[in-house]
């Protein structure tokens, strides 16, 4: 889709001489056009679960927030954390899960794990997000102190603090987490009329991870990123058009 | 908690306990209450969303302890010995007590409660009834108040019950089997029916956690029947809730979070707290389990002449 996407870029910004953007340029601009659209999901998904409250909003085909959880699932990651000692853990990370977080959606204990008996998905428990104001007065509640069927956790820079479980090792604690987007990187090899000719097979390519029907709004973003870069209004505004035309549209 | 096998269920898979799954079909876990009330009560698209789980689960719990105080009926019982200092220490589970009885000669005999005071603190003091304190400023006590050490060695008087004697009915002591009475002048006014009983009495120290004895139960065996608030000792795994309430204990949990929510009509927390109270009633009636049968056999008793 990336090198469609740049085509669509490159002819607007082109007619009439406006302007050109390297593919140095092209990639940055993807880069936060891609991360714009991807966290503007989560907000969608919000104002169709309001829709849905407010019963207008249908099944089937019109389950326009099944769409939404199906692109956000695009990015889910299911893996064990890294264990550091005691009851902490790395949160995720490129170095220790090979991705960055957005959103950790649920963190799981292994008690099987922790017992010495490997991992069993069946037996998974939710360890349950607690803000540091609350921990304490958790921790010592008599009927709400963490255990090892209700454990919580704390986030402190990137360690995870697992309260109520012992005997917690390396994979006794899981988490399923949103991931960001890859950035999108379009890569050539030579210039030929002094243009560079897309290479799909580049070690460095990466292809946008949002879903074919966001190729319009990508077009858009990009547009308006480049139009502020060779300062030429038209573009941005334009750009600006298309996107406030297919937010309508899809409202 | 998944279904078990027949196997499982009459011999734990030949494990010991063997006894551990019998009866269990009756309960539904805490784990499978929060679990369930989750899934099914708590989401985007219900009355309860943003909520924590330790919200749901200490309503749960507040909820079973609740019921275990009356509705559930599940009566512990624990039988010890009671020494000469005629105390009987409470369970580490005890909340109430519902019946307290002695064990002799192979019958069970119900005590009453002597709601006169039958024991006491004591702090030590002079001759001028200053009080005396140790060098930490910690007020000095006897092992004994007075009133304790003549309930335990028989000091106080008691009523005399023997028809087949002269004293009976009389006011005495009773010391090592015998009992000995004020020389008889004049009459004798105003018998205590509340202590007026053969058997012993007991009043309960609830803060000391002792069930305080008049002198008749040394050396007798209580028979305590209490009820416990189903925490079990703070095991979640093995809290449970009797079916029949299974209904309630969402409605309460539902009840509790939307009563002490922000934001909430006051329509809505009205049509919850219905809900709450009237399943309540049903399960209660459920759990006492009145049938023709069971009547049957009470209603019979009508035509019996009293006599």
């Amino acid at each position: 889709m990336i090198n469609s996407v740049r085509n669509t870029v490159l002819a607007i910004l082109n007619k009439n001489n406006y302007g050109y953007i390297s593919p140095q340029d092209f990639n940055l601009y993807a880069k936060q056009a891609q991360l714009d659209l991807f966290e503007d999901y989560f907000y969608q998904y919000n104002y169709q679960v309001n829709k849905e409250n407010a019963r207008q909003s249908g099944t089937g085909y019109a389950d326009i927030k099944k769409g939404y959880e199906e692109v956000i699932d695009l990015f889910s990651v299911f893996l064990p954390l890294n264990f550091v000692a005691s009851q902490f853990y790395n949160m995720p990370s490129v170095a220790t899960t090979a991705s960055d977080y957005y959103f950790i959606n649920k963190v799981l204990f292994s008690p099987s794990q922790a017992a010495g008996g490997g991992v069993l998905a069946t037996d998974f428990v939710e360890v349950e997000k607690v803000t540091h104001k609350k921990i304490n007065l958790l921790r010592s509640s008599l009927l709400t102190s963490p255990n090892d069927i209700y454990p919580a956790y704390t986030t402190e820079g990137d360690l995870l603090t697992v309260f109520g479980p012992t005997g917690l090792v390396q994979n006794s604690i899981w988490c399923q987490y949103i991931r960001y987007p890859r950035d999108p990187q379009w890569t050539y090899t030579t210039l030929t009329g002094g243009e560079p000719v897309f290479n799909q097979s580049n070690p460095s390519f990466q292809d946008f991870e949002l879903p074919l029907d966001d190729e319009y709004n990508l077009v858009s973003k990009i547009l308006q990123f480049a139009g502020m870069s060779i300062r030429e209004v038209t573009a941005v505004q334009f750009g600006g058009q298309l996107e406030s035309l297919e937010n309508q549209e899809e409202k | 908690m998944t279904y078990i096998s027949a196997y499982q269920y009459y011999e734990n898979g030949g494990n010991p306990p063997e006894n551990a799954n019998w009866g269990s079909y009756q309960y539904v876990s805490l784990e499978d209450i929060v679990t369930n009330f989750q899934l099914m009560y708590a989401g985007n698209h219900s009355l309860v969303n943003n909520e924590e789980r330790y919200k749901i689960l200490f309503h749960a719990k507040r909820g079973i302890q609740e019921l275990n105080y009356d509705a559930f009926k599940e009566i512990k019982i624990l039988e010890l010995d009671v020494c000469n200092n005629l105390r009987f220490v409470l369970p580490p589970d005890y909340v109430n007590w519902v019946r307290i009885q002695v064990f002799r000669n192979g019958l069970l005999y119900p005590l009453t409660e002597n709601i006169q005071t039958n024991y006491s603190d004591a702090y030590l003091q002079d001759h001028d009834c200053r009080i005396l304190f140790d060098q930490d400023g910690n007020v000095l006590k006897p092992q004994y108040s007075d009133l304790d050490f003549e309930r335990i060695t028989s000091g106080l008087k008691s009523i005399y019950l023997n028809k087949n004697s002269i004293f009976y009915g009389y006011e005495g002591w009773c010391c090592d089997g015998y009992w000995y009475f004020d020389y008889a002048i004049g009459a004798r006014f105003g018998l205590n029916t509340e202590t007026a009983n053969a058997n012993p009495t007991f009043s309960i120290d609830r803060k000391g956690g002792v069930i305080n004895f008049s002198s008749g139960m040394a050396n007798e065996k209580c028979i305590l029947e209490y009820v416990s608030d189903g925490m079990e000792n703070g095991n979640d795994s093995l809290v449970t809730v009797n079916k029949l309430f299974e209904d309630y204990i969402y409605a309460y949990i539902e009840y509790a979070i939307l009563s002490s929510k922000v934001g909430v009509q006051e329509y809505i927390v009205n049509r919850v707290r219905k809900k709450k109270a009237s399943l309540l009633r049903n399960a209660k009636i459920r759990i006492s389990n009145i049938h023709p049968g069971r009547l049957l056999m009470n209603l019979r008793g009508r035509d019996k002449w009293i006599k």
